[in-house]
């Protein structure tokens, strides 16, 4: 039976249990609700969560468990020329696995019977040419072994399936039953059920957790493998970069280290002045009614996707720094230039930050300001003297989350700044960052085995450690004065 | 508590000049009216108690007296209030400089996220009242001294005013106010948010403050306005409905709301 159908009656058998448990409770309270300690809802979210659940655990775990056993007593059946190292057992199985499903695909076509599958003397050059209509493309004509093996995994696999499914409504059925039996005036359906909830909710957060930890686990063990075939000190303290896939690369990685600082800087410089100065005159000066119009204008910006905004850095600002500004200062003549990437950057994050400071400076409390303008202060003294600072872990928070941003940014580097991995001071000249460098790695035919595709994660693994770096500052500079006007 | 409510009875008032004259005062909040009609003189070097239910509209007259109901953009004033003989909404009257001479404390205790120290020293140094380190450490100690606060806290001068308790932040707003060196001290129940303790200091703060400046002060509690004032104002509805000596409206008012408001029939 696949899987999900089995998950459809699963959930069939859990909506009649909710019934039935509800029914149940009242039936042994004598028809009064008040006498029971939960409410029948209660009563029926038990049953229905303890016909399900169990099933719905074991059939995981049975999902989970079913093609390793699988995949050991088929290749009991293979010869020890085909499974001599674990690269050839998992070559083996991949074809036993697409020649176990085509013969499946063509039993369910009509195209074979159950019998001339089964029949041991098929030629298996004859099969294959069988499956081949069906969409069913085998690399080589399968050997006798390995039909017979694919053979064995097509009637395991379908034995298992029954038993699975048998299994997993057994466990289901015995749940259903026994909280029915469970039903009682004082059982606490509503404190099970809760607890219920709250295994949920810690199984949502360990997901996310989870996951980072995988993110980061793959990303270290590709690092790793990177270092086994380029020496780290070259990594770290390289002043070159030109990968070269026939070999003799230099990946040294402070030119796209430096690339991406004078990036976010720039960006920083153009985005903290305007988007702080817009949340000032938004939160302090500004007409409710003005205010209600120019903020959600200025979120608009926010959700402009950046590859736009690379085309604007491309045909716009690019060509208009380099005709005013590097030709006629002598600085180069390119369109891409880190200056364009960063003011645009910087553009993207202006929203960003005015936003966020703007809920900071709204979120000081009025008293403070009272109490300046009562001792004579001006508006413009009150700001700067009592509400910025107040504010001020806040901005710091919102300008180093912004900077996160500038930094993981790509699409606007690559149209704005180039991909030329350069150490100079110039800002008008092209440079690139390590994001880019991690596509440009990774894109096109790579060979995962080569230190030249294997860098990708190094530079990857460094960018989330300076990101992540960021964000712990800016977690503990907000920490640490956030208590200031509580 | 133990103190003697009616011991105001034995002080006298120390000055008749008034302070502030303010004449047919109308304050409108859009299209309701707050205020109707409010005239009265504030004595100098005198505590002068609002009293009224709330809603009464004493808050708001208090703040229409240093010019605080500006910041609220839907709030309209009329009449003449002179301070000193000036009209303080005159046009060429900065509210700026009229709230350096009116200082005001609020109900909540609101000190600056910023020093004990840096509290204080806020209205002197955005005033330039001040020339040196050594003037302003002096103006901050005579100012935390008239707020009965310098003994409590002079150890600690760099520590943040936040991290007092509710009492000593009161006392150091107080002593805020007074550091800008106001003419006038406007208290909008400045007790409200403290215990019996440190409102029992606070009160006699009030009394000493009475010396130098003239103090206005908005309160629920009729046994307090009897405690620190001089002189009572008894709002009702947005009217001034009764303005006279303290004693004088405690024991025998005139109007019968009064007289109701007082023995708590209405409030």
């Amino acid at each position: 039976m696949p899987v999900h159908i089995l998950c459809l009656i699963l959930l069939a058998i859990g909506l009649a249990g909710y019934f039935l448990g509800r029914r149940r409770a009242l039936q042994v309270a004598g028809g009064n609700a008040k006498l029971l300690h939960s409410l029948p809802a209660y009563h029926g979210w038990h049953v229905a969560l303890m016909a399900t659940v169990p099933a719905l655990l074991l059939l995981a775990l049975w999902l989970i468990v079913q093609p390793i056993y699988l995949e050991n007593r088929v290749t009991g059946h293979l010869p020890p020329e085909m499974a001599a190292t674990p690269a050839d057992v998992s070559l083996a199985m991949s074809d036993i696995r697409r020649l176990a499903a085509g013969l499946e695909t063509a039993v369910d076509a009509g195209v074979l019977t159950e019998e001339e599958v089964r029949d041991p003397a098929a030629d298996p050059a004859a099969l294959a040419a069988t499956l081949k209509p069906l969409g069913v493309a085998l690399g080589t004509t399968p050997t006798p072994q390995v039909l017979a093996a694919a053979r064995e995994y097509r009637t395991t696999a379908a034995r298992l399936s029954v038993a699975r499914a048998a299994a997993v409504l057994a466990v289901a059925l015995i749940g259903l039953i026994a909280a029915l039996r469970m039903a009682r005036v004082d059982l606490w359906a509503r404190n099970r059920v809760e607890r219920a909830v709250l295994g949920l909710l810690i199984l949502a957060s360990s997901v996310a957790i989870l996951t980072t930890i995988g993110i980061v686990w793959s990303m270290l063990s590709e690092s790793l493998r990177f270092f086994q075939h380029y020496p780290m000190a070259d990594f770290f303290f390289g002043l070159t970069w030109s990968p070269n896939f026939k070999g003799g690369s230099e990946l040294g990685f402070l030119p796209l280290l430096w690339g991406t600082m004078y990036i976010t800087v720039i960006a920083l410089a153009v985005a903290v002045p305007l988007g702080l100065y817009a949340a000032i005159y938004l939160a302090e000066y500004a007409d409710p009614r003005l205010r209600a119009w120019i903020k959600p204008m200025i979120e608009v910006i926010a959700g402009i996707p950046t590859v736009v905004y690379g085309l604007f850095a491309l045909i716009t600002v690019g060509p208009f720094l380099r005709d005013y500004f590097a030709q006629p200062l002598g600085l180069g003549n390119s369109g891409s230039s880190v200056l364009n990437a960063g003011i645009v950057i910087g553009i993207l994050n202006v929203p960003f930050i005015s936003s966020l400071a703007d809920d900071i400076i709204n979120a000081v409390p009025q008293s403070l300001r009272d109490g300046s303008l009562g001792l004579g202060a001006t508006r413009s003294e009150t700001i700067r003297k009592v509400v910025l600072p107040a504010a001020l872990p806040g901005i710091m928070g919102a300008v180093l989350m912004a900077a996160s941003r500038a930094i993981g940014e790509t699409m606007i580097v690559v149209m704005g700044a180039g991909a030329a991995a350069k150490l100079s001071l110039n800002p008008l000249e092209a440079m690139t960052t390590m994001t880019v460098k991690i596509v440009g790695q990774l894109t096109g035919d790579t060979d995962f085995a080569a230190p030249e595709t294997l860098v990708a994660f190094a530079l990857g693994m460094t960018l989330f450690a300076i990101t992540l770096a960021l964000n712990v500052l800016a977690v503990w500079i907000v920490r640490k004065y956030r208590e200031q006007y509580e | 508590m133990n103190m003697n409510d009616m011991r105001s009875v034995e002080r006298i008032v120390n000055s008749h000049a008034a302070k502030i004259a303010a004449q047919n005062v109308q304050v409108h909040y859009g299209a309701s009216q707050a205020i109707r009609d409010v005239s009265i003189d504030i004595l100098d070097r005198t505590v002068t108690a609002f009293i009224g239910p709330s809603g009464c509209g004493k808050s708001t007259f208090l703040r229409c007296l240093n010019r605080m109901n500006d910041t609220i953009p839907t709030c309209r004033i009329e009449g003449l209030i002179r301070l000193d003989g000036e009209d303080i909404y005159d046009r060429r009257v900065d509210p700026v400089t009229l709230r350096a001479k009116v200082g005001m404390v609020f109900q909540k205790p609101n000190p600056f996220p910023k020093s004990i120290y840096d509290n204080v020293a806020y209205g002197p140094r955005i005033h330039g009242l001040v020339q040196g380190k050594a003037e302003l450490d002096e103006v901050v100690e005579q100012s935390l001294r008239k707020a009965a606060l310098w003994n409590e806290v002079k150890d600690r001068l760099s520590a943040p005013g936040t991290g007092l308790s509710g009492g000593q932040q009161q006392r150091l707003c107080i002593a805020r106010a007074v550091a800008t060196g106001p003419e006038v001290l406007l208290m909008d129940e400045p007790c409200s948010a403290l215990d019996p303790i440190a409102t029992a200091q606070v009160e006699e703060l009030i009394d000493e403050l009475r010396a130098n400046f003239s103090v206005v002060i908005v309160t629920h509690s009729m046994q307090q306005a009897a405690r620190v004032s001089q002189k009572t104002a008894f709002f009702h509805l947005g009217n001034l409905v009764e303005y006279g000596d303290t004693a004088q409206i405690f024991t025998t008012p005139q109007d019968s709301r009064t007289e109701s408001y007082i023995t708590g029939r209405i409030g």
